[in-house]
């Protein structure tokens, strides 16, 4: 019987990791065609109306760039982190505690003038993701404890947070006893752009215009990146881990705690207990299909929103939600299965990668 | 607060402590032999739903029980194969999993939502015992998956520390490559390692519904897979000491929901943080103490092994 | 040129590996190799680093799988596919890298992969015990593991071994980590277990202990086997050295002799520990002068990597001081280091030299990224021509230069690493191995710069195990084994052999303390 064997390629296949995505949407599509066959759907029906709803015209672009918006954030919060090789893990906690601090800032300044709102209650969603994300930080810089757990943990301590602020001292008076937040002031609103598309677009786009550049053509990019490397060669070249090490956990928090800040403010009308809604743990995802990278994230999040948003879609047509989901972790599991074979190939007994001939000097 | 109140925290600590340890457990396994899962609320929402539907259908409650630990241990299987056969990254694959098991437990149990359960796991009478005062309903009238839970602890602890493959195992964790060298399949360990976890997971999930909650919703597990990961590094990956936090854990549960009984006007939402603030804790004085001791954890844990890598 | 004795009839060898070839990306680690063991013997396998031995004992051990080739037990063809393949077999292998679990208890690790469904802890112990008496091992069971030192741990590797009935033992550079003593103590044990039967292949590269240990001696050199199944008894040693080291090369010019000026490096008895906790090497005292290169000479893996990264700052001291420009520098950072003229080029050149996963010129950059900035951005002008400039001067054939920097061929790579430390004009320059893998141009590109700047002023430390490279570029010659500096020579006096001895460590050299 043959045996198999992984073997590091000589170089990764060419078009990499974008090949690797379509491949997996292909095989995710394929097995995702043989569940609704199964379950009595119309797989061209579907398949059809997922895209119309998602990608079909101007109102469909609209929600699916919205979703796309906190997906792109929370996925740049996780890669900024990537690439120096640090796992963001508390991207949803991060994301509720960005939406606790700007309905805070919300409620003490519910007259103030509209811009003058927002910007404050962006702010204060970015102080509130980063503040999440400093005990993490510096447990990783000084004792070198896993950040994954850490971070982990108080995803579950926000979340428990929101709950217990929305059932206890914000809780709404008017709301008939419903355990619910108050609505924001009418001012605390993104304005649109076009059909339902709210300028969390624009401020995404621009978080993470600025954040590729910062990583590509800045100084404290280029430590980054070179500690995301190889330690050894950052110690070489005189850069500071431990400081690194921080900066950029509390600034991944950060811009988690923006995307809870824009989702309340755009889509939402009220904190909620769901308003992190799975978007953390997406934004892994999301990081690690776009390699880390903050330019491919814009990318990978506008393809995760789409699925996403299709997915919700076809449930007028009988189709339940959990499909969806089910259709995106196959996408996922694909995508990673991929990215593996295009970097290693499979040998069977007796195969040699290359057929020697004369000996290197 | 009165007496019956009191014992009604513990009987519910020993409960919910049984549910997490079961989870606990199997995570324990998978990373002792070096392999995160962090699917584990995948695992148990699969588990609880796949228990729930063969009750329905079977009026078994043993045969959901089985039912729930081969799916369990099917789903991780997944993780299995691409974590360990392919040498993906551990910690995608996992979350991956967790969106696959909710989905694909919402997607089975949909037409089952509010039905009545079909089979139950009553609690177990063990006769006079079960009459006696305070240890008798604490101890001797729980569900039988909670002495199931006992069981496996020391089960699991046994085979780990005197058996072969429980020497395999740990070695496949610390160091695969010495694994390998001495001629065992550390593939084969970890895909087991990886199943055996959900089956446990499963079961913990079968726990839910077919003894603590006997019916199925969407969001049934509520968060209780990630305690079950922080659980593993709390009790610094030895049965005995995720015992006693599955305990300590499970009695923050408890008592979450019935505070109001004993008069305390403490928020429950408030205690319901403990477990994770408890863990972060622990771990920074577990740091600072032991700066220079090696670490608890498995050494090869979350790395992929491929052998010619040089 | 080989020696190999045809064998009368093949079943009479225990082992019989021929033509074995087997490539890694971008080596070639065996090219052909042939290797005869007889059974009940000791047999040495010599070889410098890097020519092949370690890789074709891990093929026989069923680590790797060979691309091609043959292997053969008392006649009978065997395929491994694995280490478990091998040891059923009854080959056994002690790795240079011990593969034991530092948390179990030495009887944990004796059994592992072998012990029975349910372990009865005394009961193994004691009968763990019994072996290790048997051979003259002296262990204790219950120890857990990471208290042993290095010598106990390998007694516990050959336990293992032992424990497995193996009946072909392979231990891949026993001695390094072993005292005399112990290395006698070793040579009685390999004995008693040869004359219970067993065949043993014994790799190494220090000859005087090979040779009162072992009966036969097959050499390896570049992939290829130079002589096989030599007898230890009637082979002189310095035959021996030259069939690893090779054959004498045909003269190349000499560079103009050296005027040297002032101290600019001056090492103190410096002393630095080892990744396993050993000194790596101890009291190492000497100065380069100005416009000088002084070469240290030996085998890898005796120190001089250690040595490299504690004068760069990389590795701390724990004894000594380190003395550069007349400023004590023992303690400084890497970076101050650089800042006060010194230029380093690690033998790791992709781990610390160079940032595997980023583009060509963010490499260049490395040193000097701090000065093209305008604010907070690095110019991508600046940057982009610093890159070019290096790229040209210092004749780097490039593709993109954005692209990735592991697309670079080894000698590339190696010249555009050389070419970033000596772009700055350092004073005193560190370079371990620096011409190691390279083509015949690569070489003689590097050692060109490295000449220039000797020239120039600059004090060049240069580490390689390329002997007729040293002999050639240096004013001054150190030899290093086991951490201690051996012995000075005038490169242009003395002989290949000479030196070469030094540096395997013949049985002429001082005894460690």
């Amino acid at each position: 019987m043959k045996h198999p064997r992984l073997h590091l390629r000589e170089a990764p296949l060419p078009g990499g990791q974008p090949l690797a995505f379509a491949i997996g949407l292909t095989v995710a599509l394929f097995v995702g065609t043989l569940l609704l066959l199964g379950a009595g759907h119309d797989p061209v029906r579907i398949y059809s109306r997922m895209f119309e709803a998602s990608l079909g015209g101007p109102d469909a672009w609209a929600v699916t760039l919205n979703r796309a918006v906190p997906l792109g954030l929370a996925g740049l919060a996780v890669a900024v982190a990537g690439s120096m090789g640090l796992w963001n893990i508390g991207a949803e906690g991060q994301i509720m505690a960005g939406a606790i601090a700007a309905s805070w800032v919300a409620r003490i300044g519910g007259d103030w003038p509209g811009l003058v709102l927002i910007v404050a209650m962006l702010l204060a969603a970015l102080g509130g993701g980063g503040l999440l994300a400093v005990g993490p930080a510096i447990a990783r810089a000084r004792l070198g404890v896993n950040e994954i757990i850490t971070t982990l943990m108080l995803n579950e301590v926000a979340i428990r947070l929101a709950q217990w602020l929305i059932h206890g001292p914000w809780k709404d008076p008017g709301a008939h006893n419903f355990p619910l937040a108050p609505m924001l002031p009418d001012q605390a609103h993104l304005p649109t752009l076009f059909s339902r598309a709210h300028c969390g677009l624009l401020i995404a786009a621009a978080v993470i215009g600025i954040s590729s550049l910062a990583v590509r053509y800045t100084a404290w990019g280029y430590e980054l990146r070179i500690a995301g490397s190889s330690e050894a060669t950052a110690r070489y070249s005189g850069i500071s881990l431990s400081r690194k090490i921080l900066t950029v956990l509390v600034i991944s928090g950060g811009i988690a705690g923006l995307a809870g800040g824009v989702e309340l403010t755009g889509t939402a009308d009220r904190l909620t207990e769901s308003i992190s809604n799975g978007f953390g743990f997406a934004g892994i995802i999301v990081a690690a299909l776009a390699l880390m990278r903050p330019s491919g994230v814009a990318v990978v999040a506008l393809l995760f929103g789409a699925v996403q948003i299709g997915g919700q879609s076809i449930q007028t047509l009988g189709v339940s939600s959990s499909v969806s989901t089910i259709l995106q972790a196959f996408v996922l599991f694909g995508a990673i299965g991929a990215g593996v074979f295009s970097r290693y190939r499979i040998l069977l007994d007796g195969e040699a990668p290359v057929v020697p001939e004369e000996v290197n000097q | 607060m009165n007496e019956a109140s009191l014992i009604g925290l513990f009987v519910a600590t020993v409960s919910f402590g049984a549910l997490l340890y079961l989870a606990a457990l199997g995570e324990l396994l998978t990373e002792k032999a070096g392999v995160l899962n962090l699917g584990v609320e995948g695992m148990m929402a699969i588990g609880a739903v796949t228990a729930f539907i063969a009750g329905v259908e079977f009026e078994n409650p043993w045969a959901a029980l089985v039912v729930a630990m081969i799916s369990g241990a099917a789903l991780a299987s997944v993780h299995g194969f691409f974590t360990v056969a392919l040498g993906a990254e551990q910690v995608v694959s996992g979350l991956s999993l967790t969106i696959l098991g909710v989905g694909l437990a919402a997607y089975l149990g949909k037409d089952y939502v509010g039905l009545p359960p079909g089979a139950k796991l009553e609690p177990v009478q063990w006769g006079g015992l079960s009459d006696l005062p305070w240890v008798g309903p604490i101890f001797f009238s729980q569900a039988p998956l909670v002495y199931l839970a006992l069981v496996m602890g020391v089960a699991v602890s046994l085979v780990l520390s005197n058996t072969r493959l429980g020497l395999a195992l740990r070695a496949a964790g610390e160091s695969a490559s010495s694994t390998d060298s001495a001629g065992h399949s550390v593939l084969g360990l970890r895909l087991f390692a990886v199943a055996a976890g959900g089956a446990l997971a499963g079961a913990s999930g079968a726990y839910l519904t077919l003894s603590l909650t006997p019916q199925w919703a969407e969001g049934l597990t509520a968060g209780r897979g990630w305690i079950a990961v922080a659980l593993v590094i709390f009790g610094a990956w030895r049965p005995g000491r995720v015992a006693w936090g599955a305990l300590l854990f499970g009695g923050t549960l408890a008592l979450k929901t019935r505070l109001q009984t004993f008069g305390v006007d403490f928020s429950p939402i408030i205690l319901s943080m403990l477990p994770y603030l408890l863990t972060l804790a622990i771990l920074l004085a577990i740091s600072v103490r032991s700066r220079k001791r090696p670490s608890p954890a498995p050494t090869g844990l979350g790395l992929a092994y491929r052998r010619e890598e040089r | 040129m080989t020696q190999t004795p045809s064998p009368a009839d093949e079943s009479q060898l225990a082992v019989q590996l021929s033509e074995v070839w087997k490539t890694f990306p971008g080596v070639v680690a065996n090219a052909g190799v042939e290797l005869n063991v007889r059974p009940r013997t000791i047999h040495a396998l010599l070889g410098e680093n890097g020519a092949g031995k370690s890789t074709l004992m891990n093929i026989l051990a069923g680590v790797y799988r060979p691309d091609r080739g043959e292997l053969k037990l008392h006649g009978r063809a065997h395929q491994f596919r694995n280490p478990a393949d091998a040891l059923s077999a009854g080959i056994g292998m002690v790795h240079q890298e011990f593969r034991l679990i530092p948390s179990f208890s030495v009887a944990e690790n004796v059994v592992l992969g072998s012990a029975p469904s349910v372990i009865k802890t005394r009961q193994i112990e004691a009968e763990v015990a019994a072996m290790a008496d048997k051979f003259g091992l002296r262990v204790d069971p219950a120890q857990p593991l990471w208290q042993l030192s290095m010598g106990e741990r390998q007694k516990v590797e050959i336990l293992k071994v032992l424990w497995r009935d193996a009946q072909v033992l392979i231990l891949d550079e026993p001695t390094t980590v072993l005292t005399p003593d112990e290395v006698d103590e070793l040579g009685e044990i390999l004995r008693r277990m040869a004359d219970d039967g067993r065949c043993i292949i014994f790799i190494s590269h220090k000859l005087h202990e090979v040779s009162g240990i072992c009966d036969e001696a097959t050499v390896l050199r570049q992939g290829k086997t130079v002589a096989s199944s030599l007898d230890m008894a009637t082979t002189d040693s310095t035959e021996l050295a030259r069939l690893m080291v090779g054959a004498s090369p045909t003269t190349s010019d000499r560079p103009a002799a050296a005027t040297p000026g002032v101290p600019l490096l001056e090492l103190k008895e410096l002393s630095a520990r080892g990744d396993r906790g050993i000194d790596a090497f101890s009291d190492v005292s000497f100065q380069i002068n100005s416009g000088e290169i002084v070469g240290i000479a030996g085998v890898a893996g005796n120190g001089q990597r250690e040595l490299a990264d504690v004068i760069a700052g990389l590795r701390p001291a724990t004894r000594g001081s380190l003395i550069m420009n007349d400023a004590d520098m023992t303690t400084a950072s890497p970076r101050q280091r650089f800042l006060s003229g010194l230029g380093y080029i690690p033998e790791d050149r992709l781990g610390v030299g160079l940032a595997p996963r980023l583009s060509i010129t963010d490499n260049a950059i490395l040193r000097v990224y701090r000065q093209q900035r305008r604010g907070p951005f690095i110019v991508a002008e600046k940057a982009l021509s610093y890159c070019k400039g290096i790229i040209e001067r210092f004749g780097v054939r490039s593709g993109d230069i954005d692209g990735p920097i592991a697309a670079l061929s080894g000698g590339n790579l190696q010249r555009l690493l050389v070419g970033r430390e000596l772009d700055s004009q350092p004073s005193v320059v560190v370079a371990a191995q620096p011409t190691r893998g390279l083509d015949v141009q690569g070489v003689k590109a590097i050692q060109d710069l490295l000449l220039e700047r000797r020239n120039a002023g600059a004090a060049v430390l240069m580490i390689s195990e390329d002997l007729d490279e040293l002999l050639t570029l240096t004013d001054r010659l150190l030899v290093m084994e086991g951490g201690i500096i051996r012995g000075e020579f005038d490169p242009r006096t003395a002989s290949r052999q000479e030196v070469g001895l030094a540096m395997l460590a013949d049985a002429t050299a001082v005894s460690r303390p």
